[in-house]
């Protein structure tokens, strides 16, 4: 059986997403993988909305592709970083921060 | 921004960019497969499972192809129906901003579809990009005779036999009037039998000619009708193929019918089509048809070709080049190659090509003056809407858009404007050229409505002005702070109006004085003495059949006229020419000089007429003596005073010679007069006129004399029709391209005036509203009126006064492009400068009335609570 994903917030995956370009340039199925990996097998991400993020990225210049060859010899798009991403990432990452800080203290104090 | 253009980027290639994307997503799918069997999943739930993925797959696709998009379009229409929400909240700027666009954009479409017709629009036939017009280059042309002329068929079935880079040649060559039935004057196009089948016209009815009905030694009396003349004259006749039609009272069948917008491709609308051949059977007593179809010299039909399939044009013009001397050298002449153009009469090397270009370059400076005006306009009306927006904007400002987001929502707003006025515009265009073209030159065969074309640049033209009265006023609308927005502050506002108002002033007075010009000029030409007597004078033309008139009958029939005209009681005064005065002809024969040898020649113009002529037109003879009867058989002419002046200064020309293939002894000289057209007289002179030419009468326009001549005529030969034409109509005529182009200025001088009023009217109302305030202390504080409405009127009064100045400085230099429509008047008419600059300042007045009084009786208590 297929384990439904929890839901994110908004634009979050958009942030992982970057968060794990930041490390190294890698194709679609990669960063799925590692979400997948690093999160504990808690965050499944399926091509549905992994690809139109990809493409999200791409349209606001955070990210650009490159055909290349996979660890497998298969031709695949690698996705890179750009600085106007690593900007954006930073930027993003204190504003989650400050939302995140903010849900908690509702949570334990309300 | 760069969103945009990524954006723009990505639909510029979208099937390349979906291409990766299934790819990309294939891709996945195979290592969640090839991971899946990795842990030991067996292949049949492996591929289960890959099915499933297939509708995730599919999904995943739509969804990030919608990225691309949606947003986007959900945006765009967000924006476009707030604009035009608020363009219906203000309906009154809305109309006036609509209604100038529109103008605007109007009248250039509408000249642009008129250049397009002439100039971009290929001849209607198949393929019509590999058909090309052929011209032959002359070696040593006359001065100010075309260098490119046509050929003739002996060279045509020389170059179509030997030719390798041609699928084809075709002739054609006019002729005015021929008596189709029993109507005259019917414009017929003699082509070659391969006419219809190489230009590939798909016919109406029945079908083109046929080769061998255009054989010199066996004419076919074969006709093709155009559709209009089927349809008006034959009613549409669904049994037309067949039908036996008179031709000159010569019998010729009716084989094929062209289609509707197919006129033919001369300029003129061609209303029949005949046989090259068949010219010897329209005119049996006349040695020209004959001599056109078989001498290898006889030139100047026009051809056209298509390229063979593979060849270029250039390739074709290097063959025909080497083919048209070869052809010449055969006949002891040469030439100096030949040249290829496109169908569009504009791309033809004619001599009148460069003059339309001058007049369409003018008549484009005069309607995008309008257009700008128009933007200038509006882009003022917008920057006074933009102030009442103020708070609107700042609150969407300080509440997070961004300010490219705003401007972009304002363009939009612009936009939907500009659109709203290209299809005006549009709908202005479809009417327009064609209704004035067709009262100013009559039918022709261009096709004068917008087609796509036109479409692509009036959409063009939307845009560009968009960005011109748009983008400007948005700008300036988002840049501050909300703190600005609210205080009302907006830095810069009056410089950028100041600007425009410049701008508009200074248009309108280049146009009003273009205009006026124009108009005065009109006026003078209308005064002007031609020379010779027009009241009260009528041309009468003789039509009878060519083909029943060789030149003995003509000559049998002309001295029968004479010989009754004398004998008339009262005996009328009369006199023959060859050209009616002011008519549309004009002869030029290359003509010499004493002292001169043939190479010197150049083109003079010259008519042919009888000693009466002088006479009835009342043109003095100057020197020596006007023509005798019997100088009909001499050798001798007389010339014109501006002849004497610029060939024999000083010196008597009579008794000199003067040279045009034969030597021709002056007699006499005689006064100047306007007879080829109203502009300076030009050297001529005139020949004694024979009989068999078929001359045209010139006589006092009296009942008692028509009726006389008509049953003269008649009496001789009940076949032939009269036409006559009082020398005023032909006056009018002349005058009345010349009055259109005025009146057409002068309707863009009013339009200039109207918007430019307009503009300095909301001005000054924006500076009252603005100053409320302070001009409310004013008065409190004891003010007098004429301090209030020099507060009025002195903020605007610089850019005003800058754009008087410049209009002026424009104006002067542009006026002298004028000229040669002037009509002797000076470009630098003081009548219309101070005209043109007493209306502005009079417009200007009225436009400050109301704001001023507005501003005047304003209430002090009222106005401190403004706002």
């Amino acid at each position: 059986m297929e384990r439904k994903s929890p839901e994110l917030l908004p634009g979050t995956l958009d942030l992982l997403i970057l968060r794990v370009l930041a490390r190294e340039t890698m194709h679609g199925y990669g960063v799925a993988q590692r979400l997948k990996i690093i999160s504990d097998d808690v965050l499944e991400v399926g091509e549905s909305s992994l690809y139109p993020a990809l493409q999200r990225l791409l349209l606001n210049g955070w990210v650009k592709a490159e055909w290349g060859a996979s660890e497998n010899n298969r031709r695949a798009r690698f996705y890179t970083i750009t600085a106007a991403g690593r900007k954006q990432l930073n930027a993003e990452r204190e504003e989650f921060h400050r939302v995140i800080t903010a849900i908690q203290k509702v949570l334990e104090t309300a | 921004m760069m969103n945009l253009i990524r954006r723009v980027a990505y639909f510029l290639r979208h099937r390349r960019a979906e291409a990766d994307l299934a790819e990309e997503l294939e891709f996945h799918e195979a290592m969640v497969s090839r991971e899946m069997e990795q842990d030991g999943a067996d292949p049949v739930a492996a591929r289960a499972l890959g099915r499933r993925a297939m509708g995730n797959r599919t999904l995943a696709k739509e969804d990030a192809r919608a990225v691309w998009i949606w947003p986007w379009l959900d945006s765009v229409f967000q924006d476009l129906s707030y604009g035009l929400r608020s363009l219906w909240r203000e309906p009154g700027f809305t109309l006036v901003a609509v209604l100038a666009l529109s103008l605007g954009i109007g009248l250039n479409t509408s000249l642009f579809t008129l250049f397009n017709a002439l100039a971009l629009r290929p001849w209607p036939v198949r393929d019509p990009h590999r058909v090309v017009t052929v011209f032959a280059i002359a070696k040593n042309p006359p001065k100010g005779f075309d260098a490119a002329h046509g050929f003739g068929p002996v060279e045509q079935r020389y170059l179509t036999d030997h030719s390798k880079t041609m699928a084809g040649l075709v002739l054609t060559r006019g002729e005015g009037g021929l008596h189709l039935d029993a109507a005259p004057k019917t414009r017929v196009d003699y082509t070659t039998g391969n006419y219809f089948s190489l230009l590939g016209v798909d016919m109406e009815r029945g079908r083109g000619f046929l080769p061998e009905e255009d054989r010199p030694e066996s004419p076919s009396a074969v006709v093709v009708l155009s559709h209009s003349i089927w349809q008006n004259r034959y009613g549409g006749d669904p049994s037309i193929i067949g039908r036996r039609l008179q031709l000159d009272e010569i019998p010729f069948t009716v084989v094929g019918v062209a289609p509707e917008g197919f006129s033919g491709t001369s300029p003129e609308l061609t209303e029949i089509w005949l046989p090259m051949a068949s010219a010897i059977l329209l005119h049996p007593n006349d040695r020209w048809a004959r001599d056109f179809l078989n001498n290898a010299d006889s030139c100047c039909a026009q051809m056209a070709g298509r390229l063979a399939p593979g060849f270029t044009r250039e390739q074709a013009r290097a063959e025909l080049s080497v083919l048209h001397a070869d052809f010449l050298r055969q006949n002891r002449e040469t030439g100096n190659g030949v040249l290829l153009a496109g169908t569009p009469m504009l791309q033809q090397p004619h001599r009148e090509t460069r003059q339309i270009y001058a007049i369409l370059g003018l008549a484009f400076g005069g309607v995008m003056m309008v257009l700008l005006l128009a933007c200038a306009n509006v882009g003022n009306l917008l920057l006074a809407r933009a102030a009442a927006r103020a708070r609107e904007i700042g609150v969407r400002l300080s509440l997070g858009a961004g300010r490219w987001r705003v401007v972009r929502q304002l363009l939009t707003e612009s936009m939907a404007l500009a659109f709203i006025a290209a299809a005006l515009g549009l709908a202005l265009a479809w009417y327009l050229p064609a209704v004035l073209f067709q009262s100013m030159v009559g039918e022709v065969s261009f096709h004068l409505r917008p087609d796509t074309t036109v479409l692509a640049f009036s959409v063009a033209l939307a845009a560009f002005s968009c960005i011109v009265f748009g983008l400007a006023p948005a700008l300036h609308a988002t840049r501050g702070s909300f703190a600005d927005a609210l205080r009302k502050q907006r830095v810069g506002a009056g410089r950028l109006r100041g600007l425009l108002l410049t701008v508009q002033v200074t248009l309108s007075v280049i146009l009003l004085a273009g205009a006026g010009l124009l108009v005065r000029g009109i006026q003078r030409a209308q005064k002007l003495d031609p020379g010779f007597a027009i009241e009260g004078v009528a041309t009468v033309s003789f039509d009878f059949p060519i083909s029943a008139y060789g030149g003995a009958r003509m000559n049998a029939f002309f001295s029968g006229v004479e010989q009754g005209l004398r004998e008339l009681p009262g005996a009328p005064k009369f006199g023959w020419t060859l050209i009616e005065p002011l008519g549309s002809g004009r002869r030029m024969a290359g003509t010499h000089l004493p002292g001169e040898d043939e190479k010197h020649s150049r083109p003079i113009l010259a008519n042919a007429s009888s000693g009466g002529y002088f006479d009835v037109l009342r043109i003095p003879i100057l020197a020596g003596r006007n023509f005798e009867a019997a100088d009909r058989d001499r050798k001798v002419v007389l010339i014109n005073q501006a002849f004497a002046d610029r060939y024999f200064q000083g010196q008597s020309p009579i008794g000199k010679n003067i040279y045009f293939s034969d030597p021709y002894q002056i007699v006499g000289v005689v006064g100047n007069a306007s007879v080829w057209g109203l502009e300076p007289v030009e050297p001529c002179f005139f020949t004694p006129v024979s009989f068999g030419s078929g001359p045209r009468l010139m006589v006092a326009q009296t009942p008692a004399n028509i009726a006389a001549i008509t049953a003269l005529a008649k009496n001789l030969d009940k076949r032939v029709h009269l036409r006559v034409t009082p020398l005023r109509d032909n006056f009018d005529r002349w005058l009345s391209s010349s009055r259109l182009g005025a009146a057409v200025a002068g309707m863009l001088g009013i339009l200039a005036l109207v918007l430019a009023s307009i503009g300095i009217s909301g001005v000054f109302a924006y500076v009252v509203q603005q100053r409320t305030k302070e001009i409310g202390i004013r008065i409190a504080l004891g003010a007098r009126p004429a301090n209030v409405i020099s507060v009025v009127v002195g903020s605007a009064g610089r850019s005003l006064a800058a754009g008087l100045t410049l209009g002026l400085a424009g104006a002067l230099a542009i006026s002298r492009l004028l000229g040669q429509y002037l009509y002797g008047l000076s470009p630098l008419d003081p009548v219309t400068y101070t005209t043109v600059i007493a209306v502005l300042a009079l417009a200007g007045l009225a436009a400050t009335y109301l704001p001023a009084r507005r501003a005047v009786k304003l209430n002090p208590v009222q106005a401190l609570h403004y706002e």
